[in-house]
């Protein structure tokens, strides 16, 4: 086909590739508005494509929140849904599925996004109903009591899914000594101490002292929800709490810190390796996405090329940069057979190795930027996506020049940007790495070092 | 599957959320919208908040199906390769050989050698994928239009085009391969008592078909497979009759068509003896259920409660009364409101924690099957018998008016979601296509799904839950 050059001519928003920052803005500009209902901020998204919506609001707190009862903010979203003043656990479900509604939270420890879709004609009753929970739940003792239940007992049972018990441990063990280590959700221990009043005090926390920010798309008709918010959740910008922390972690040296949390029955071995981050140690978010697609980003990575491609160790690896407002996280996670678990360990260090010591693969790195400023248009591809995208950066506290600037600072990052970022972020000597794996696993481990075995028991 | 669209474990012609709407949705050719109108607004609406989509149809004279469909949004498309084999194709010894075919896919072809299509396609900002069931193997990737000065739906089509006809088969890339689909087996299926459950309940219900089997493939199967086993497999089912390609995205379609023309046009299609071969695989008396019913499969797996799934003999895709089926079951147990998870989670004294129903179709046969899981202390043994009775008695209490408005509703949304993207739009229209040879055949399963009566769906439930061709199948540490 001849390149469709009067396609991209007209097309009203055309984002391809390098050097699409003006057009990419324009999008942002055209699309993206940003208004006040009353003291309350709203960025909305017009999109007519659909008869839905989506709806977010952001929380400008999250587990940290949680004060002495662990997880309790994530159990004050959670179970709204169990019973009001007004309607019992059954009606509320009947309720907001008749509309064919669905409502979902998700709780970080910075912060916690509620998110609502729906159909545009059905958008104000479940608004004022999600308005109702979020005033009235009463989280009754009878109905709790159950969910605890269901919860601990599918802790007690995760075993049958390695991949989060190791991914659990892991954040536990490469965070220890940061208030972002333990898990969100809390564990056994925190669950049992749930009650209806911590939890409701945990909502009215949130209702009244944090603060919030609307984020919609959808026809215009969605907007008619500004008096619903106002109204009945009672929201017009009083919430004024934004979490704030600081820490100082010691930087991890004299590794790799091995851990061996012991699970029995399982004929595959877990890996995570990585560490904690602080703003000193890492660089941009251009360079973050270009490091971690670099080494485990879709098929041509390098350590999918080593691991999986080269070597047949692996069905897959994966592996991430990326910041918080207050910390960050790197990582690389894969699995493979326990008799391979030593082979795979040797081959991903001499990658990292490698690439650290400055022997960068030329071809890769011109793939990774292909393949991250290529894929740039996807981004705004789905409004709701967008919109979670633009959420992300208002929490940052970042620009949305950083979206649309995208492709130009990728563009401008070089080999030895990478070089540096790899060696910041991926230096072996300060890893830490878990392994989910039955015991006979250490045998395979004690040649990268010290490690400590522990059950997979203690991160539940 | 090479990675996350991995859709054995569901079903993978789910009509129900993406057909109904019953009220509401339709879908129709439009032939006057201009392209700026679409680029504006990629679906089209009626007054009554019916979606429209314009889809262009081809067929090669070598039998290759090709549907377009443009949107003028963004500078970017979605290519879908749709082939009519999976699971059901193999037979005794060569159970996996389907999807470690699709593994090899990725290997190389004759013009494009071992790495280059993810290279292509990955380093000019695309995503690549597929995945394998019991009736299709599906390919995929999502590229922006133009990369650079090289038109990437020209590249893509002679990619495509390239090992469809020219695969490569590099025996120390099969080898590899094979360890890598033994290791994605012990991620999805040996490690996972869901996995290990979801597997034998199939191989119970479906005992005796070409369904009985596994899509992942026996360990025994897996290790003994030659790349002449393979190599036959790809000759047979890989061929432009036997494939239906879908273009979604800011392409025109007739300079699509011309180009698919003339990349994949030289191919001939499959010999008369290969083709004789698929058809009697096609013989509908091969998928009449035989299972042994009345079982209770216990299977011992790392899971400290008991997981189950009690499986009832359903229908293919596109009998009318699959369509019922698919509503009873989400009035069953789709959602906190469903009337499963009322009685059973959310009860006063509960005795799951999770309960789900589900009306599995494939091509030939189908299995409505109810799974979940089993708080502590709560004993299997007395929760199958209640539960099989409660099922009998459910039909008269589980579904009325409210229930059947209410999953109509559920279903318009997300029949509007998997819309939302190109490749939603894309695998939308070639699973109809490859299934029906009809890729809007949705409107007419919409007019049954509309006309859909509380009384019908009573009717269905008594029918199948008064049976008792049932097998029960569950995994416990336990056993």
């Amino acid at each position: 086909m001849k390149l469709n050059l009067k396609n991209i001519a007209v097309a009203t928003y055309i984002l391809s590739g390098l050097g699409t920052t003006v057009q990419a803005k324009d999008y942002i500009s055209d699309k993206v508005e940003k208004f006040k209902w009353n003291d309350l901020e709203v960025v909305y998204i017009e999109d007519n494509r659909f008869p839905t919506y989506g709806l977010g609001i952001y929380f400008a707190d999250g587990a940290l929140g949680d004060g002495s009862v662990k997880g309790s903010i994530q159990a004050a979203f959670d179970y709204m849904s169990l019973g009001t003043r007004r309607f019992s656990r059954k009606e509320i479900a009947d309720n907001i599925e008749f509309f064919g509604a669905s409502m979902g939270n998700e709780v970080t420890h910075e912060f916690s996004n509620y998110a609502v879709t729906g159909l545009v004609k059905d958008i104000i009753p479940t608004v004022k109903k999600m308005c109702h929970l979020f005033h009235d739940a009463t989280y009754p003792k009878a109905e709790l009591d159950k969910e605890k239940k269901r919860s601990i007992s599918g802790l007690e049972n995760s075993a049958q899914n390695p991949g989060f018990v190791a991914s659990r441990a892991f954040r536990e063990i490469s965070l220890e000594g940061t208030p972002f280590s333990y898990p969100v959700g809390g564990k056994i221990k925190d669950i049992k101490r749930w009650d209806s009043k911590i939890l409701k005090e945990k909502l009215a926390y949130i209702n009244h002292d944090v603060k919030k920010r609307i984020y919609l798309t959808g026809p215009k008709e969605v907007l008619n929800i500004k008096n619903v918010i106002a109204d009945d959740c009672g929201w017009k910008g009083q919430g004024k709490f934004v979490r704030d922390v600081a820490y100082t972690k010691n930087e991890s040296t004299g590794g790799p810190h091995i851990t061996l949390v012991t699970v029995n029955k399982a004929n595959q071995a877990q890996v995570r390796i990585g560490k904690t981050l602080s703003q000193a140690d890492s660089g941009s978010t251009e360079l973050q996405k270009l490091t971690s697609n670099y080494l485990g980003g879709g098929f041509t990575s390098q350590l999918m090329n080593v691991l999986r491609v080269e070597n047949g160790l692996t069905y897959g690896v994966g592996a991430f940069v990326g910041m918080q407002k207050h910390y960050g996280r790197a990582g690389i996670y894969t699995s493979t057979n326990v008799e391979t678990l030593g082979k795979l360990l040797t081959k991903t260090k001499e990658t990292l190795d490698r690439n650290s010591e400055g022997k960068i693969d030329e071809r890769g790195f011109n793939l990774t930027k292909g393949s991250l400023a290529g894929g740039y248009p996807f981004a705004f591809e789905s409004s709701k996506a967008l919109l979670a995208q633009l959420m992300t950066l208002d929490h940052l506290g970042d620009d949305y020049s950083k979206l649309t600037e995208f492709p130009t600072k990728l563009r401008s990052l070089t080999q030895k940007d990478l070089i540096s970022e790899i060696q910041n972020v991926f230096a072996w000597d300060k890893q830490d790495i878990v392994i989910l794996a039955p015991k006979n696993a250490l045998d395979s481990l004690k040649e990268f070092g010290k490690v400590k075995v522990r059950s997979y028991k203690e991160f539940l | 599957m090479r990675n996350l669209k991995f859709i054995k474990n569901r079903s993978y012609l789910n009509l129900t959320p993406l057909l109904i709407s019953s009220l509401i949705l339709s879908c129709s050719h439009q032939s006057s919208t201009s392209k700026q109108e679409s680029t504006q607004k990629a679906l089209e609406q009626d007054s009554n908040g019916m979606v429209h989509l314009e889809v262009k149809k081809y067929t090669l004279p070598n039998g290759l199906k090709l549907l377009v469909y443009e949107n003028h949004k963004l500078p970017i498309f979605s290519y879908y390769t749709f082939f009519d084999v999976g699971g059901r194709h193999e037979g005794e010894g060569t159970t996996g050989a389907t999807h470690f075919l699709e593994h090899l896919m990725f290997k190389g072809a004759k013009k494009y050698g071992p790495g280059q299509f993810n290279f292509l396609i990955e380093g000019n900002g695309g995503q690549t994928n597929a995945y394998t069931n019991f009736d299709n193997t599906v390919y995929y990737e999502d590229l922006p239009i133009t990369s650079g000065e090289q038109d990437m739906v020209e590249k893509v089509i002679d990619i495509e085009a390239d090992r469809m006809d020219n695969l490569a088969l590099v025996p120390e890339a099969f080898e590899k391969e094979r360890n890598v689909v033994l290791e994605e087996r012990k991620m999805r299926y040996e490690n996972r008592p869901g996995g290990k459950l979801y597997l034998s309940m199939m191989q119970s219900i479906f005992e005796g078909t070409p369904y009985g089997g596994s899509v992942i493939g026996s360990v025994a199967d897996l290790k003994s497979l030659t790349r002449e086993h393979v190599s036959n497999y790809f000759k047979k089912f890989y061929t432009p009759d036997n494939a239906t390609v879908v273009v979604a995205g800011d392409v025109d379609a007739d300079e699509v068509y011309e180009m698919v023309k003339e990349k994949y046009g030289e191919m001939s299609p499959s010999s008369k003896e290969i083709q004789d071969y698929r058809v009697s695989r096609d013989n509908p008396d091969l998928y009449k259920h035989r299972g042994r019913y009345g079982r209770h499969v216990k299977i011992k797996a790392n899971s400290t409660t008991p997981q189950f799934m009690l499986a009832y003999p359903s229908v293919a895709t596109g009998i009318h009364k699959g369509y019922v089926l698919d509503i009873l079951s989400s009035i069953l147990g789709e959602g906190a409101s469903s009337y499963l998870n009322q009685k059973y989670v959310a009860s006063k004294r509960p005795i799951l924690s999770t309960i789900y129903a589900s009306n599995y179709t494939l091509k030939y046969s189908g299995v409505f099957f109810i799974g979940g899981e089993l708080l502590p202390k709560k004993g299997i043994y007395w929760f199958k018998k209640q539960l099989v009775k409660d099922l009998k008695k459910s039909c008269d209490s589980a579904i009325d008016e409210r229930s059947l408005q209410k999953t109509k509703n559920q279903y318009l949304i997300s029949y509007v979601s998997s819309l939302e993207t190109n490749n939603g739009v894309a695998h939308f229209l070639g699973m109809r296509e490859n299934f029906f040879n009809d890729y809007a055949y949705y409107k007419k399963e919409l007019d049954i799904y509309e006309k859909i009566s509380v009384d019908e769906v009573k009717s269905a439930c008594k029918e199948l839950f008064n049976s008792d061709n049932f097998i029960m199948t569950s995994v416990w540490d336990k056993y």
